[in-house]
């Protein structure tokens, strides 16, 4: 299953032995990011990729996977069905299998994505109620198998994306807008009124959520990405006709929504879609990458420019490395944004998301 | 130029397989599709606006015979949403649906109750919340017994003649921006137009196809057939009136005229979709249940599975087959829309 089945099999012996009581992400080969693959078979697997970018694990999914989350602290991820899945599946990335399923409870799906709490105690997953057509945050006790312990609104209609801001318990949702329901597939069912926000969330209350101008309310706020000081990026994807006026926001907690400044034809390369958004490490830049326009960009969060456009053909994950952004693409490449080196072109084709592993 | 090179080849993967020149597909689509389409919804708008400014009482024949030709119109020409239909969501005030939260006829009903004076002047109704507006705020005025009792007749009938009044100039203002405008903008590409390339003209086209296919598959049959556990036969589009089954025929048609037209001369991938659409039609004329009421039962769902089932068949070979002789394949991640 894995490219290093030898090493990790000698590690569930060791474990096994009890010699080591608390395994971490070192353990199962350190990888620095995880990421959703299709084979070329057709079969799909959850990867762990290094800093050095070898790819040191492959675990079989059920499915076609979205995103995936990472433990802070054990060697354990949660891959997510693409939406509107119902399972999820916690991995134990040591030994290269699943250790238990995550199952939407009667009445709700999963939108693909989900956070641990800090401690790592709880999951987070984004959720829709589809008959009520509200979202909701479902709560997972780890310690207890993943056991579904509550739910909480989500702040508005079809949650997508979900983080939670460094060092605090406080969560931020990307609520998208938009209502679906499993009986019309991905059938978008409420775009005339749609009302997309950013939803700040504790302790299961919201309390605080911001919203970007009455013109703008079919920009659909998807995906996030917080930097290490807390601000909080979004990448949205356009549902009206015709351009859209910003695909990139940034907000931080209690100010104002702030839409990046993009020239006409650098916005309309991107077709409306941004499929992934990633700060860079010191919080001064963030990337977005559009696999409908096949671009990257990058913004100087501070000024709200665009600093840099370039092209990648269905490039989707992006993730921070030093100085640097690491992305992906649906035809193999795993490649430096910057620092450019001969790219990793693999026989698998990555998905959508990117997820850095925190260790 | 490498940029720009890469930039389209990730956009449009071309496809050595050739179809007629794009040129062709584009001008065939104009003049032989969407214009005839929306010359005749303004034609069977105004017919209706006018039928219903003589008689609006009690549904009478006429206007019912008005009505049911002017949605014909709409839903035959309701896959072509770009350009004039989505100016000032024109395609949502003609066509609020679905309704999830029972918007239009609670609309409807404040309207009547307080006997509201903009329900009196045309002008004043295009400024209404689209969901009073269009073929289902009509609908539940001239089909639902509830709707259809409410409040004042005389406001009533005055109400029927505003939505239809609306509708003919909504559909006329649709007609009009194709002639003048649109139609030369998808027919002549330019690099600061609303389509740069006859790549980017065909894309739309083919756009409008796959996603009036999707609406049909998953929302005007998924919608209805609701889960095994809990169908929701009253969930079909438009079943006050009788029309369900009739929208899912209309839709098949005019995207089967599309898709052929787009086919041009590939001989292999025309006869892929006649047979495919032809499966489907079948189908539903088999079916024989004008509102879906059979989803209540598991053999009448199983028989609208069936039939959603056929409308998905053709997806796949518009996707798999006439998406690659126009060179309009996405890529994994470009296709997937998360």
């Amino acid at each position: 299953m894995g490219q290093r089945t030898g090493r990790r099999q000698f590690l569930g012996g060791v474990l096994a032995a009890g010699l080591i009581p608390k395994p971490t992400w070192a353990d199962a080969g350190a990888p620095a990011f995880l990421s959703a693959a299709a084979r070329p078979d057709g079969t799909y697997v959850l990867c762990g990729i290094t800093a050095p970018l070898e790819v040191v694990f492959e675990i079989d999914l059920p499915a076609r996977g979205h995103a995936a989350t990472a433990h802070p602290r054990r060697p354990e991820a949660v891959a997510f069905a693409r939406r509107p899945g119902t399972f999820a599946v916690v991995i134990d990335c040591l030994q290269g299998r699943a250790k238990a399923t995550l199952t939407a409870p009667e009445g709700r799906h999963f939108y693909g994505h989900g956070i641990y709490s800090e401690s790592g105690d709880f999951l987070f997953t984004t959720e829709n109620d589809f008959e009520a057509g509200q979202g909701r945050v479902g709560v997972w006790d780890v310690g207890a198998g993943y056991k579904r312990i509550a739910e909480f609104s989500s702040g508005g209609v079809g949650p997508h994306d979900i983080k939670r801001l460094p060092g605090r318990e406080t969560l931020v949702v990307a609520n998208g807008g938009i209502e679906t329901h499993p009986a019309s597939g991905r059938a978008k069912l409420n775009l005339p009124d749609m009302q997309p926000n950013l939803a700040y969330i504790d302790d299961g209350t919201v309390t605080e959520v911001a919203m970007l101008p009455a013109e703008m309310h079919r920009n659909s706020i998807r995906h996030l990405a917080v930097s290490a000081q807390g601000a909080v990026a979004f990448g949205m994807q356009w549902q009206g006709d015709g351009p859209a006026a910003a695909l990139v926001g940034h907000h931080w907690q209690g100010g104002a929504m702030q839409v990046m400044r993009t020239p006409g034809e650098d916005l309309r390369a991107m077709a409306g879609y941004i499929g992934s958004i990633a700060f860079a490490r010191d919080g001064k830049r963030i990337c977005v990458t559009s696999p409908r326009g096949g671009l990257l960009q990058t913004y100087d969060a501070v000024t709200a420019q665009l600093q840099d456009s370039r092209p990648l053909a269905d490039v989707c994950g992006v993730a921070p490395l030093e100085g640097d952004f690491l992305v992906t693409s649906g035809t193999g490449v795993l490649q430096r944004m910057y620092r450019l080196a001969v790219p990793h072109a693999v026989p698998l084709m990555w998905d959508n998301h990117l997820v850095a592993v925190a260790a | 130029m490498r940029r720009f090179v890469m930039v389209l080849a990730c956009v449009l993967i071309p496809s050595a397989v050739g179809a007629g020149p794009k040129a062709m597909v584009i001008e065939d689509s104009i003049e032989g599709h969407i214009l005839p389409r929306f010359v005749r919804l303004a034609q069977t708008s105004d017919v209706l606006a006018q039928t219903a400014g003589r008689a609006c009482t009690g549904a009478p024949d006429a206007l019912v015979r008005a009505y049911w030709d002017a949605f014909d119109a709409w839903i035959s020409a309701s896959h072509l949403r770009f350009g004039p239909t989505e100016v000032e969501d024109r395609a949502f005030a003609l066509a609020f649906w679905p309704d999830s939260r029972g918007k239009t006829p609670r609309a409807l009903r404040k309207l009547i109750a307080e006997a509201d004076p903009i329900g009196l002047s045309v002008t004043d109704y295009a400024q209404m919340s689209i969901a009073a507006r269009g073929f289902h705020a009509l609908e539940f005025l001239l089909f639902d017994p509830g709707v259809r009792s409410a409040g004042d007749a005389g406001y009533r009938c005055r109400l029927v003649q505003t939505v239809a009044g609306d509708i003919a100039v909504t559909t006329a203002a649709i007609l009009n921006d194709w002639q003048t405008d649109d139609a030369a903008r998808l027919r002549t590409p330019r690099a600061q137009g609303t389509y740069r390339t006859q790549d980017e003209a065909v894309q739309a086209l083919f756009k409008a196809l796959t996603t009036g296919l999707q609406f049909t598959s998953e929302v005007r049959l998924g919608r209805p057939l609701g889960t095994f556990d809990r169908p929701r036969p009253k969930r079909a589009e438009s079943w006050r009136s009788g029309r369900s089954a009739r929208h899912v025929m209309l839709s098949l048609r005019a995207t089967r005229d599309l898709a052929l037209r787009m086919a041009a001369g590939d001989a292999a991938v025309r006869a892929a979709l006649e047979d495919a659409f032809g499966r489907a039609l079948t189908r539903l004329e088999a079916l024989n249940d004008p509102v879906f009421a059979g989803v209540a039962d598991p053999q009448g769902r199983l028989k609208v599975e069936v039939m959603q089932q056929a409308v998905d068949g053709i997806r796949a070979v518009v996707q798999q087959d006439l998406g690659p002789t126009l060179g309009v394949v996405a890529g994994f991640n470009a296709l997937d829309g998360d």
